[in-house]
């Protein structure tokens, strides 16, 4: 199984690199004021407005620093219908890819509740990468804010 | 070995350099050894410019385009007023005009006699009579000459566009329209230059080519 590897601060992590569609340079984005913090703003798609949360925001309180490692991920985001929506997110240094079985990952044994996207970790050379589960990455907040029930309901 | 010391390590100890590096016995070249990847992941660290980051939001913003791979090739030729197409693997060549021989007890349209090309005589075929093309036969300005399993065939076209090399998915259905017997020798429609090519199904082609001989 191919993971995508990206850092969050110093430490690195790893999203399946089957539940990404596209990854994409860091682009200019239409901002939406009012919206809660984490959510960068909207992309122009090919022609689809996606939103776009930052991850660096989410976890770290601070925005993703504007370099060419920072990308965006184009991931597939499983909404609660078992529909799925692109959905963009924003991570520092997305460079690196990782071959790993699924079973090589191991629980942490610990459980965030502020952080319920980590999920297990594996450990390589360079030290341990934690796999971030891309359904559990938006709170509650974010998701009905970003995917108001109303258009799960249309699609 | 990390930061300003490994800076260019590849070019004073590595394989650029006077390869005295220990890391070498085990990774051969630099380009297989971490420290040179990360030193290469640390260029994409640089800052991006804000034209940059409008560049790319006009480029993702347009609708994706999927080149797809030109996977078959075949030779464009006209017999009267159709535009025809047959894949570039059965022709030998092209040649000029030369007499066709009529053979002595053969009143079929199909066989129109035999043709000097090199040295050889090749039983000379008109297509458009085998297509049931309707019209005059071909002045014959060109004489093509294909191959397949062995069977050799000449046949007079009025002109040879060349090669052009197109994918399966770009076939376009036979419309129901064309006449029946050229609708079965016809693979799909080609859209080129703004006109519509049918692609002929060599096989079937030879199949009855070879029977008209019998």
């Amino acid at each position: 199984m191919l993971f995508l590897l990206f850092q969050l601060g110093a430490d690195r992590y790893a999203l399946p690199a089957a539940e990404v569609a596209e990854v994409l340079p860091l682009v200019a984005l239409k901002g939406v004021p009012g919206a809660p913090a984490g959510v960068a703003g909207l992309i122009d798609y090919r022609g689809t407005a996606v939103p776009v949360i930052d991850l660096c925001a989410l976890a770290l309180g601070r925005a993703a620093a504007r370099r060419v490692s920072t990308r965006v991920l184009m991931v597939r985001h499983p909404l609660a219908r078992g529909d799925g929506r692109l959905l963009g997110v924003i991570v520092e240094r997305a460079t690196e890819t990782l071959a790993r079985a699924p079973g090589d990952f191991q629980a942490t044994g610990l459980a965030g509740e502020g952080a319920r996207y980590l999920g297990p970790v594996v450990h390589d050379p360079r030290g341990l990468i934690q796999r971030v589960e891309i359904g559990a990455l938006l709170t509650p907040a974010l998701r009905a804010a970003l995917f108001p029930p109303e258009t799960e309901a249309v699609r | 070995m990390s930061g300003a010391a490994a800076h260019d390590c590849w070019k004073r100890i590595g394989t650029w350099g006077d390869r005295s590096c220990p890391e070498l016995k085990l990774h051969i070249h630099c380009r297989n050894c971490p420290v040179y990847s990360e030193a290469a992941a640390r260029l994409l660290d640089a800052p991006v410019p804000e034209a940059y980051l409008a560049q790319n939001a006009r480029h993702y913003a347009q609708a994706k385009t999927v080149a797809r791979p030109g996977t078959r090739s075949a030779v464009i030729f006209r017999l009267a007023g159709e535009w025809l197409a047959l894949p570039t693997a059965v022709f030998r060549e092209i040649a000029t005009p030369r007499p066709v021989h009529s053979l002595p007890h053969r009143r079929d349209r199909v066989v129109l006699g035999v043709a000097n090309i090199r040295g050889e005589l090749l039983v000379c075929v008109s297509l458009a009579a085998a297509l049931g093309i309707p019209g005059q036969a071909p002045a014959g300005l060109r004489l093509a000459v294909m191959a397949r399993e062995g069977a050799r065939f000449v046949f007079p076209a009025d002109e040879v566009a060349g090669l052009h090399r197109f994918d399966d998915a770009d076939l376009a259905p036979v419309p129901a329209t064309l006449a029946h017997a050229q609708a079965v020798y016809t693979r799909g429609i080609l859209g080129w230059n703004g006109r519509p090519v049918g692609v002929l199904d060599d096989q079937l082609l030879f199949h009855t080519l070879n029977r008209s001989l019998a």
